[in-house]
């Protein structure tokens, strides 16, 4: 059998960017995907006889940096950006609608407020600037505080020049908006609630928090880091929907000379004297390995795979303490005419080419976030839709004339219910119900265009992506699992508690959504490692 | 001919007061100027009813500085402090293990009866509940020295005031890494997820968590709320006495000992005499001027016990400060969240769970029977209604010290959460909802002790509009600004401002807005008189 110098765990965009880089600095990869094709949540699938992105569906946040060091556009990678970024419909007809051209969206913010048009430029240009030192903390490896090395030391230095080229004034603004609920940070710029909405979705997307929650700030910026997204956010789509980008990282980690095999699943990570020694599949067979870099979640790294007596019982608690509340559902549905929202004014094929948001006004995501807190799935989720046939007709090829794609995350449904279990008769149709009749207020007649539809629970997403709790986010991503204590304070530089075994995927620093970050940054460490054995 | 002072000190707060006497004690000719008849700001005693003397706004202390005791020596100057003993957290009947009237968790000092109590909710609890406690007082010795520092400006260029926090980053590498993970969660976490961790019993993760969240316009699932759970802990590490007690003669008892340590140190303190404005030549403060009489005083330096908005926007001349300034002092968030119930009362409360009049009553008494109706008290005030089954924590303070009220009679203190300050429309104003908001804590008080209504002989309710019109708070807000990550150490108040000095040379602020906030703790006023000497180059004495 051939000896590899490390096992990938798991076959999702971070895995799949830490097997590439490893692959062409010339190390023998093999990497291990419990499911039938490669991916993870960034999959590609088929319903009703077209494709949908199953489960994410923009891939805006990908890191220019890999895209052109693993040359992923030799590798079929076609990235599509409309020149709307978000459209926002209001239960009362109107929208607020955020382009990719500043000047458009003063525009139209106008029509909602003079202050709020007048105010956008500078608090585009402050969340720019607050989201380029956030991409410059995200690509450095958090320092190490127990034993700080010269290399240390001059990332502390980095970013300590970093810090300072923001200047005084925003400087001091960063260190006072982090930690800050998101409703109060747009509310500095903003007095329409509508606008203040739209702007603050970003902050609380994914996470189990409300816009008065401490700390969604951090999560807004860090979401319009290294992507020129500002504050409307990115919203770019890959041809082929988001599959057609793990296929791409796939191509570039074979080429490399990485082996990539699926139906692989990994039961357990071996390990003898606190090292690793490989890996134990479903099937019984053993794959020896002295690096073992796990894709999956820290959660289901440490208590699943791990042996208990290795971690040891201190940090097997505090692993098992790692917060993973999901509160996501996904609801995709095939119809077969494009949706009239009546905030769009027969403008639909240009104004629903980015992101929809039904999110009217911070009060009501908060109300939809009680819900959560107390183990019920709001009556009125929070939806982020899209339809990407609009931007990539090849989704919906050979498919009656006018038939579309929604693709929609639903906030907030809890992975925990008080009563009862999303395995529950009626439980998931009952979400998607709710869901279609939020869309049908916004875009009357859609529910009747519905061809065929999947609800995807955050129940379906541990058991089918083993994403424990449901946690698209591999783990909750609030001020406490963070920078240097992501996933675990001591385990915050992609190193486990266990010599040789290495998280790359969301878990780790700087967190989730697809950019391929902690990927990159996890194998930049492992082969600073592996040189010097 | 106006009088002349070395430092003049608005309100006579307990901050304005400690800063006072830090100040004389140095030498300078000090002068306090308090609105009100009465001495203390929030920390004031008054007689509301015939014989029955009331703290009217604040209820205990555990977070005066020992050192403050030790340096003003404030024992000497009728400063007793009487403990409280434990906490009572009744439940309604059927709740708990034990059936019947419904249980009841009740936790004291003597450790190893809580640990028998606990051991009846829940074995892990009480295991849990000694390495929790031993892991606090840890982490409390090690968060201490923050009370005592000036909060550096992370952007000047200026290495010499990041040195404290370099001795800070250099105790924190020293800790075990468990413990720094543990101060990392307490800095970041809401008080509930924190607490779930160790503990199962819902009554006492909801009576603990609502440590963190007294003050503040946040709730046991907020991050940010987990960090005051500290606090309690302060006390016991200190050593100079238990970690809560109320003042003999109430919590004026802690003003007028301090204002007796500053006179005795050579300060002077004026009553009745309302600053109107703080006059400034040149951009440097000069004096002040009196309200309605008009009178001048003049001071080298003036320090500002009231809050920022009060001092910023307030006292001083428009156009005194640029407007990037103002807009910050704007910015900084109050909201005012809680309330005050006071009562006199015929006879004690009687609780289903525990009937009679026995030790339980003597400690602190904490309606917070569950998270979740912690967190829905909390979800009522987010949207601008107070709560209907609030968070209520009641201490009697007769049982501890008799002369309160006429003999056989009793004072009950109810600090009340959650009661915003701004209101939803359909409420319309305070002055509409006093009574209703009253209602509703005598209802919630009698769902564990129905014998409070009828016991009632006097009730006074404080919300946080009567809260600001009384002692002058913005917005009620009895910390004088929220205690919220933004607004802490290097950010309270503002952002390059946070170590005592304004924008306005020779005005400096010594009140609760400034770092390490609010609470009967006397800190700020402490580090703040520091400040000013340093700056005078006079040594603190």
């Amino acid at each position: 059998m051939t000896n590899f110098d490390a096992v990938v765990v798991g076959a999702g965009h971070n895995a799949l960017v830490t097997a590439a880089y490893l692959a062409r600095a010339g190390r023998r990869i093999l990497v291990l995907e419990a499911r039938d094709r490669v991916g993870g949540a960034a999959e590609t699938a088929d319903l009703g006889g077209v494709r949908i992105p199953r489960l994410a569906d923009t891939v805006g946040r990908l890191r220019p940096s890999i895209v052109k060091d693993l040359d992923l556009r030799s590798h079929g990678l076609r990235l599509v950006a409309p020149d709307v970024r978000v459209f926002a419909p209001q239960p009362d007809g109107r929208a607020v609608t955020l382009w990719a051209d500043q000047a458009r969206t003063v525009d139209g913010l106008g029509a909602w407020s003079a202050n709020d048009a007048d105010r956008y430029p500078d608090f585009d240009r402050l969340v720019r600037a607050l989201g380029r030192f956030l991409a410059e903390l995200a690509s450095q490896t958090p320092p190490d505080i127990k034993a700080p090395g010269l290399g240390d030391a001059l990332t502390g230095l980095k970013l300590g020049r970093t810090f300072r080229g923001l200047g005084k004034h925003d400087a001091h603004t960063i260190l006072r908006v982090l930690p800050m609920a998101v409703a109060d940070f747009v509310a500095e710029a903003f007095e329409t609630d509508a606008v203040r909405a739209t702007v603050a979705w970003r902050g609380v997307r994914h996470s189990s928090l409300g816009p008065w929650s401490a700390g969604s700030t951090a999560i807004l910026l860090g979401d319009s880091a290294g992507n020129d997204g500002g504050a409307a956010g990115q919203t770019v789509f890959a041809v082929g929907g988001p599959g057609a980008l793990s296929e791409s990282l796939a191509g570039a980690a074979r080429a490399a000379g990485a082996e990539i095999r699926c139906g692989a699943r990994v039961v357990a990570i071996t390990s003898r004297d606190n090292r690793v020694t490989g890996v134990a599949l479903a099937g019984g067979e053993e794959i020896d390995a002295s690096v073992v870099v796990s894709g999956l979640d820290p959660k289901q790294t440490l208590v699943e795979l791990s042996d208990p007596v290795t971690i040891g019982p201190s940090m097997r608690w505090r692993a098992s303490n790692y917060r993973t509340p999901g509160v996501v559902a996904k609801v995709n549905l095939v119809v077969d005419r494009l949706p009239r929202f009546t905030a769009a004014g027969g403008q639909d094929e240009q104004l629903l080419r980015g992101r929809i948001l039904a999110a009217p006004g911070i009060d009501a995501i908060e109300r939809a976030f009680d819900a959560a807190k107390y183990g019920r799935v709001s009556e009125t989720p929070v939806l982020e839709a899209t339809i990407p046939s609009l931007v990539d007709p090849s989704l919906v090829e050979g498919a009656p004339a006018g038939t579309h794609v929604l693709s929609v995350s639903a906030q907030y449904a809890p992975y925990a219910l008080r009563d009862g279990s999303w395995d529950d008769a009626g439980r998931a149709d009952a979400l998607g119900d709710a869901v279609v009749a939020v869309l049908e207020g916004l875009a009357p007649g859609l529910a009747s265009s519905v061809r065929a539809r999947e609800v995807i629970t955050p129940l379906d997403l541990e058991r089918e992506y083993g994403l424990t709790g449901g946690h698209p986010l591999h783990g909750e991503q609030a001020l406490d699992q963070f920078f240097l204590w992501r996933p675990l304070l001591g385990s915050g530089r992609y190193r486990l508690p266990i010599d040789g075994l290495y998280l790359c995927g969301s878990g780790a620093h700087p967190g989730g959504g697809i950019t391929g970050q902690p990927g990159q940054n996890a194998a930049r460490e492992i082969l600073a490692d592996m040189k010097r054995r | 001919m106006a009088e002349r002072y070395d430092a003049v000190i608005i309100g006579g707060g307990h901050n304005g007061l400690v800063s006072a006497a830090y100040l004389a004690r140095a030498g300078l000719r000090t002068l306090v100027l308090e609105q009100r008849h009465v001495l203390g700001g929030a920390a004031v005693t008054e007689e509301l009813f015939p014989g029955f003397r009331f703290s009217v706004f604040s209820y205990v202390v555990s977070l005066l500085r020992p050192e403050i005791i030790r340096d003003l020596q404030l024992p000497r100057h009728g400063l007793d402090i009487l403990p409280l003993d434990g906490t009572f957290t009744p439940l309604r009947p059927g709740d708990g293990p034990r059936s019947g009237g419904g249980d009841y968790l009740w936790r004291v000092n003597d450790h190893g009866r809580t640990i028998r109590e606990l051991r009846r909710w829940s074995k892990n609890d009480a295991e849990a509940y000694e390495e929790y406690g031993q892991l606090m007082v840890e982490m409390a010795r090690f968060i201490k020295p923050i009370l005592a520092i000036t909060p550096p400006d992370l952007t000047s260029l200026d290495p010499r005031p990041l040195l404290p926090l370099g001795g800070l980053l250099r105790t924190f590498q020293q800790l075990p890494e468990r413990q720094q993970a543990v101060f990392v969660q307490l800095m970041t976490m809401s008080a509930a997820d924190f607490l779930d961790q160790w503990f199962e019993t819902d009554p006492l993760k909801a009576t603990m968590s609502a440590s963190g969240i007294i003050g503040t316009y946040l709730g046991v699932r907020s991050p940010g709320t987990a960090y005051v759970l500290l606090h309690h802990y302060m006390g016991e590490i200190d050593g100079a006495f238990r970690a809560w007690g109320i003042p003999k003669g109430g919590t004026g008892g802690v003003s007028n000992a301090i204002g007796n340590a500053a006179r005795a140190l050579g300060a002077e303190i004026r009553t009745e005499a309302p600053v109107e404005r703080i006059l400034v030549r040149d951009g440097r403060a000069v004096g002040v001027v009196l309200a309605g009489s008009g009178e001048e005083i003049r001071a080298d330096v003036v320090l500002s016990s009231v809050d920022t908005r009060r001092t910023f926007l307030g006292l001083l001349e428009p156009g005194t400060l640029d407007t990037e300034f103002e807009e910050q002092v704007r910015r900084f968030k109050f909201r005012g969240s809680s309330g005050k119930v006071n009562l006199a009362v015929d006879r004690l409360p009687d609780f289903t769970s525990l009937p009679g009049t026995g030790e339980h009553l003597r400690g602190a008494i904490s309606f917070s029977p569950s998270i979740d109706e912690m967190e829905q008290a909390y979800d009522d005030a987010k949207y601008g209604h107070f709560s209907r089954k609030p968070y209520v924590d009641m201490i009697i303070p007769t049982l501890v010290d008799p002369t309160m009220a006429p003999p056989g009679k009793h004072v009950i203190s109810c600090f009340v959460q959650y009661a915003p300050y701004r209101l939803a429309p359909e409420l319309g104003t305070w002055d509409d909802q006093r009574e209703a908001f009253g209602d509703a804590v005598i209802d919630r008080i009698a769902e564990f002790a129905p014998n409070i209504r009828d016991s009632i002989l006097f009730r006074n309710v404080q919300t946080p509009l009567d809260i600001e019109r009384t002692t002058g708070l913005t917005e009620g807000n009895i910390f004088q600004g929220e205690l919220t990550l933004e607004q802490l150490f290097f950010n309270r108040p503002v952002p390059g401002y946070a170590r005592f000095r304004t924008p306005v040379r020779d005005l400096w602020l010594c009140g609760s807005s400034t770092h390490p906030g609010g609470g009967i703790m006397g800190a700020n006023g402490r580090i703040a008189a520091l400040e000013v000497l340093r700056s005078l180059g006079r040594k603190a004495a």
